[in-house]
C-alpha cells in the first residue's frame, strides 16, 4: 500500500499543479487511533500526508454533490460505483471528476476487533495487516485472527474491489476477501424469524435511534437539497425520536435510494447508536439484484434502475 | 464528614438500598449503544464496560423529547393540559465528572431568563453519585477545561475506584445527608484516602489530548470574518447532528405539534444547529451554508456562551471526537486558531 | 349490553385518473357489490405513488394499501404505471422482509372498462385484510397510543 500511496501523492499534486482540478480529495491519518480522515484540498503542499491503508473507511463520493469545480477523488471499487451512480443520475459530469482508483482489500471494522480482543480502539497499540492475517497487539500481548474475522461485513460481500471506471488506477488490480455467509449472516437470521419478531426486532432497534441523520448525510445517494423529512406541507412524519418516526424514516430512505445503494456500509458504520442498518440496504440491494437484475454504478451507460423499466417484467403480486 | 468506602461486589446492595429513596439510573447497555437508563434491581455489569454512555446525563433532565403540553379543542375553544412535573428523586449514580460539569452548564440557560420547569423540576430532584474515571479516552480532553477525571465539583457524592473498593466522599449537604443515613458502607482509613488521592492523580496523567482555551474567545472573534478558514476547517464535516445531539452541554429544541383529529400534544424534541434548515425560515436560511454552521458550533461553544455565562459550553467528554463519521475534530480546529491577518 | 361493531378493514385506495378509477365508478354505475372497505384518492396516474405515501398510510392506520393503474402498455402517460410497477415491487418485498403482512400492499391493473374486475379486486384484498386483522404495526403495547415521552 506504501507504493500506492506515494503514486496517490504523486498524481493528485500532477493534478492540482496542471490545474486540472480544483480539488482533490483523499485520505489523511485521523486524530484517533487507527483512524483516517477525509483530506479535501485545494492545496498540493497538502498532498504529502495522503494515505491508503486499512481504515480507509469513507465513501468520498458523499462530498461530490456539494463541491462545486473539478475534483479528484480517491476512490475505493464501491465508492467508484456510487461516482457511477451519481455520473447516470445526472447529479456530476464525468468530465469534473478525475477518479483516482484504489484496488481495495477490505477495510477493517473497529468494531469486530474490539468485540474480539474485549478491548475499546484506543486500548489497543497496533493493528497490523499481514497477508490473510491480521496481527492485533494490546498490553503487549499480540493475537492473530484471520482477515476475514476483522473486515466490515459488507467488505466480506464485495462485488467489486477494484474500480472499473477510474482515470488513475494506484495499484494491480486486486481480488475481494470475501465470506459470503458471515458477510449475510445477520440478514438471514432476521429471515429465519416469524414477521411479527422481525417487526419487533427493528421496533427495537430504532427506539434508540436519536435522528442525527448521520446515515442519510453520510450516504452518497441521499443528495436531495430537501429531504422529505424537512416537509411540512404535507408533513409525512414527525421530527420526534420515536420509534415510529424512526422506523418510517429509515424504511422509505432505503426505498429512495434503491438502486443507487452500492453497500459501502457507510450508514451502518457511521450509526452512533449502532442500529444494523446495513441489515436493511443490503436486502434493498439483494431485492433489486433478484427484481431487475441490477447492480448499482457498475457501467456508466446503464440507466438508472427506477427510471428504467422493461416492457415484461416482475408483475406477478399484481391483481 | 469522612469518607467512606464499599467493596464492589456490594455495589448492587447500595443501589437497592437507595432504590428505597430514589429511582436509580444506571449505565446502560442499549442494544449496542448505552446510556443512563432505570436500574433493573440486578445487573451491576456496567462495573466491567463502563467507561462513558454514548447518550449523555442531559437525557435524565432534558429527554430526546417530552410532550409540554396536550390539548383539544371544546366548545370553549382549546384547553391546555400540562403533564404533571416530575416529582419522583432520581439518583445517577457512576456519572463522569465530565457530564456532571455538564448539567451545571446547561443549568444557566435553562434558568436564565425563562425558568424551564420541566428541565429545572428534573434537576432539582436528581441526586448525582459520581464515578472518577480510571480509564480516560484519548479523545478526553477534559484536563484543559479547568476539570478532570475526578473533579467532583458538580455531583453530590464522588466515588473513586480504589481496587477492589469504591471510596465514597460526600460533596454536598444533599450528598453528606445520603451517606449519613446510608447502611453497609465502611469508613475509609487514612491509607484509603492515600489510595484514593493517588488513583485521582494517576487518572489525570492519563489523559493526554490537551488544548490551550487561554484567549480563544478571543481568537475565535478575531477570526470570524475569514471565510476561507472556516471553509477549510468545515470542509469533511457532513452535517448530520451527532456532535450536537451527543454533546452533553448542547440543548437546543425543536417544538412541534401534533395534531390527531381535535385534539394533539406539543413536543419538544432535540435539535442540532449542524442540520442545513436549522436556520431555515421563509425568506431566506443565514445558516445555509455549511461553514456558517460549523464556526457557529465553535464559537457559540467557546466564545458566546462564555460571553454570557462566564463558562466554556464544553467539558471534553470526547463525544463530538469519538463518534464524527468523519473523524471532525474540534480540538485540532482549537488548536490551530489563526489570527485575523 | 352494547354489541361493539364487527371491525371493517379500512383500505387506502390509489387510482389512476384515467383508468382504475374510471372502473371503480364503472363498478358503481354496474351495481357491482363489493365491501365498503377502500377510501380511494384519484391519482394522475399509478406513477405518481410515492412509496411514502403507502408507509405513510400504515402510519396512520390504514389496514392495507391498494395502488391501482392502466395495464401496461395503456398507460395515459406512456411510461407511469412502469414506474409505478419496480416501485410497489421493491416496497412491497422490503415491507414484507421487515415484517409487514404481505396482504397490506397490494397493487392491480384496472381499466376504464372492468368495473367487474374492480369490485372482484377490493372484494378479495378485503378478504385477504380481515385475515391479517387490524393494522397494529404503529401502535405502542403500553397504551396502543404512541409515546409522549422518551429517556
Amino acid at each position: 500500500m506504501k507504493e500506492m500511496e506515494q503514486k496517490l501523492q504523486n498524481e493528485a499534486k500532477a493534478l492540482l499543479e496542471q490545474g486540472k482540478v480544483d480539488y482533490i480529495i483523499g485520505f489523511e491519518p485521523g486524530s484517533l487511533k487507527f483512524t483516517t480522515t477525509p483530506l479535501i484540498t485545494r492545496d498540493k503542499n497538502d498532498v504529502g500526508r495522503m494515505v491508503i491503508d486499512s481504515f480507509i473507511v469513507n465513501n468520498l463520493a458523499d462530498f461530490l454533490t456539494e463541491l462545486k469545480g473539478r475534483v479528484g477523488i480517491v476512490a475505493k471499487g464501491c465508492d467508484s460505483r456510487s461516482i457511477v451512480s451519481l455520473i447516470q443520475d445526472n447529479k456530476i459530469a464525468r468530465e469534473n471528476v478525475v477518479i483516482l482508483g484504489v484496488p481495495c482489500a477490505g477495510i477493517i471494522d473497529l468494531g469486530k476487533v474490539e468485540k474480539l480482543i474485549g478491548k475499546d480502539r484506543d486500548e489497543l497499540d497496533d493493528i497490523g495487516r499481514e497477508g490473510d492475517k491480521v496481527v492485533i497487539t494490546a498490553d503487549g500481548k499480540t493475537s492473530e485472527f484471520l482477515i476475514t474475522e476483522v473486515l466490515f461485513d459488507n467488505c466480506l460481500g464485495c462485488e467489486l474491489p477494484t474500480p472499473q471506471e477510474y482515470d488513475i488506477l494506484l495499484g494491480e488490480p486486486t481480488l475481494p476477501v470475501v465470506d459470503k455467509t458471515v458477510s449475510q449472516k445477520k440478514i438471514e437470521q432476521l429471515k429465519e424469524m416469524a414477521p411479527e419478531q422481525r417487526w419487533d426486532f427493528w421496533k427495537s432497534e430504532f427506539s434508540r435511534c436519536i435522528r442525527c441523520y448521520a446515515c442519510r448525510n453520510v450516504c452518497p445517494a441521499c443528495f436531495c437539497e430537501r429531504c422529505f423529512v424537512e416537509e411540512t406541507e404535507p408533513q409525512w412524519l414527525m421530527p420526534l425520536p420515536r420509534w415510529q418516526d424512526n422506523l418510517m424514516f429509515q424504511v422509505i430512505r432505503n426505498i429512495h435510494v434503491a438502486g443507487r445503494c452500492t453497500d459501502c456500509g457507510e450508514c451502518e458504520r457511521a450509526c452512533p447508536v449502532n442500529i444494523p442498518l446495513r441489515s436493511l440496504t443490503k436486502e434493498m440491494y439483494d431485492i433489486v439484484g433478484e427484481l431487475f437484475h441490477f447492480k448499482t454504478g457498475m457501467d456508466i451507460d446503464t440507466l438508472p434502475l427506477m427510471t428504467h423499466y422493461e416492457q415484461e417484467e416482475a408483475e406477478d403480486f399484481i391483481r | 464528614m469522612a469518607n467512606k468506602k464499599i467493596n464492589k461486589k456490594d455495589t448492587g446492595k447500595l443501589l437497592t438500598e437507595w432504590s428505597k429513596e430514589f429511582t436509580v439510573l444506571v449505565p446502560s447497555r442499549e442494544g449496542d449503544s448505552s446510556k443512563m437508563a432505570r436500574w433493573d434491581g440486578m445487573d451491576t455489569s456496567f462495573l466491567e464496560w463502563y467507561r462513558n454512555t454514548v447518550i449523555p446525563s442531559k437525557a435524565c433532565p432534558f429527554p430526546p423529547m417530552e410532550a409540554i403540553f396536550h390539548f383539544h379543542k371544546d366548545s370553549d375553544g382549546y384547553q391546555l393540559e400540562v403533564p404533571a412535573l416530575d416529582k419522583q428523586k432520581q439518583l445517577i449514580f457512576g456519572i463522569r465528572p465530565c457530564d456532571a460539569n455538564a448539567l451545571a452548564i446547561l443549568d444557566k440557560v435553562f434558568e436564565d431568563a425563562y425558568e424551564d420547569t420541566y428541565y429545572l423540576s428534573r434537576r432539582k430532584n436528581t441526586l448525582l453519585v459520581g464515578l472518577g474515571c480510571t480509564n480516560p479516552y484519548e479523545s478526553c480532553f477534559c484536563t484543559s477545561l479547568g476539570s478532570g477525571p475526578a473533579d467532583s465539583a458538580n455531583v453530590d457524592i464522588m466515588l473513586a475506584d480504589i481496587g477492589d473498593e469504591f471510596s465514597i466522599e460526600p460533596i454536598t449537604e444533599a450528598g453528606k445527608e445520603l451517606v449519613a443515613k446510608t447502611n453497609g458502607l465502611e469508613e475509609a482509613t487514612e491509607a484509603d484516602d492515600t489510595r484514593t488521592k493517588e488513583a485521582k492523580e494517576a487518572s489525570y496523567q492519563k489523559v493526554t489530548r490537551k488544548i490551550d482555551v487561554k484567549n480563544t474567545a478571543d481568537k475565535l472573534l478575531a477570526c470570524f470574518e475569514n471565510e476561507e478558514y472556516w471553509e477549510k476547517v468545515a470542509a469533511k464535516c457532513i452535517s448530520c447532528g451527532i456532535c450536537t445531539l451527543l454533546c452533553p452541554t448542547c440543548y437546543c429544541f425543536d417544538i412541534n405539534d401534533e395534531l390527531v383529529k381535535k385534539q394533539g400534544t406539543r413536543f419538544r424534541s432535540w435539535d442540532s444547529c449542524g442540520f442545513s434548515s436549522y436556520t431555515k425560515m421563509p425568506m431566506e436560511n443565514p445558516r445555509g451554508e455549511k461553514w456558517r454552521r460549523v464556526r457557529q458550533k465553535v464559537c457559540h461553544k467557546y466564545e458566546f456562551y462564555p460571553m454570557n455565562f462566564d463558562v466554556i459550553a464544553c467539558t471534553g467528554c470526547g463525544r463530538c471526537i469519538r463518534l464524527c463519521p468523519v473523524n471532525w475534530d474540534i480540538t485540532q480546529t482549537l488548536n490551530s486558531l489563526p489570527s485575523k491577518t | 349490553m352494547r354489541q361493539e361493531p364487527e371491525w371493517e378493514p379500512k383500505l387506502l385506495g390509489f387510482l389512476c385518473k384515467w383508468c382504475s378509477y374510471a372502473g371503480a365508478d364503472l363498478a358503481g354505475t354496474s351495481r357491482k357489490k363489493y365491501p365498503a372497505s377502500i377510501r380511494a384518492i384519484k391519482v394522475p396516474c399509478s406513477g405518481r405513488v410515492d412509496p411514502l405515501f403507502i408507509l405513510k398510510a400504515l402510519r396512520l392506520g390504514f389496514d392495507g394499501v391498494l395502488v391501482s393503474g392502466c395495464h401496461p402498455g395503456d398507460c395515459h402517460y406512456q411510461t407511469g404505471n412502469y414506474r409505478a410497477r419496480r416501485r410497489m415491487a421493491i416496497t412491497k418485498k422490503f415491507l414484507e422482509y421487515m415484517g409487514v403482512e404481505p396482504q397490506r400492499i397490494q397493487a392491480s391493473w384496472v381499466s376504464a372498462s372492468e368495473g367487474g374486475k374492480f369490485a372482484e379486486v377490493i372484494t378479495e384484498v378485503t378478504k385477504g385484510l380481515k385475515e391479517v386483522g387490524p393494522n397494529r404495526l404503529f401502535a405502542d403495547e403500553r397504551d396502543g397510543t404512541e409515546a409522549t415521552e422518551r429517556g
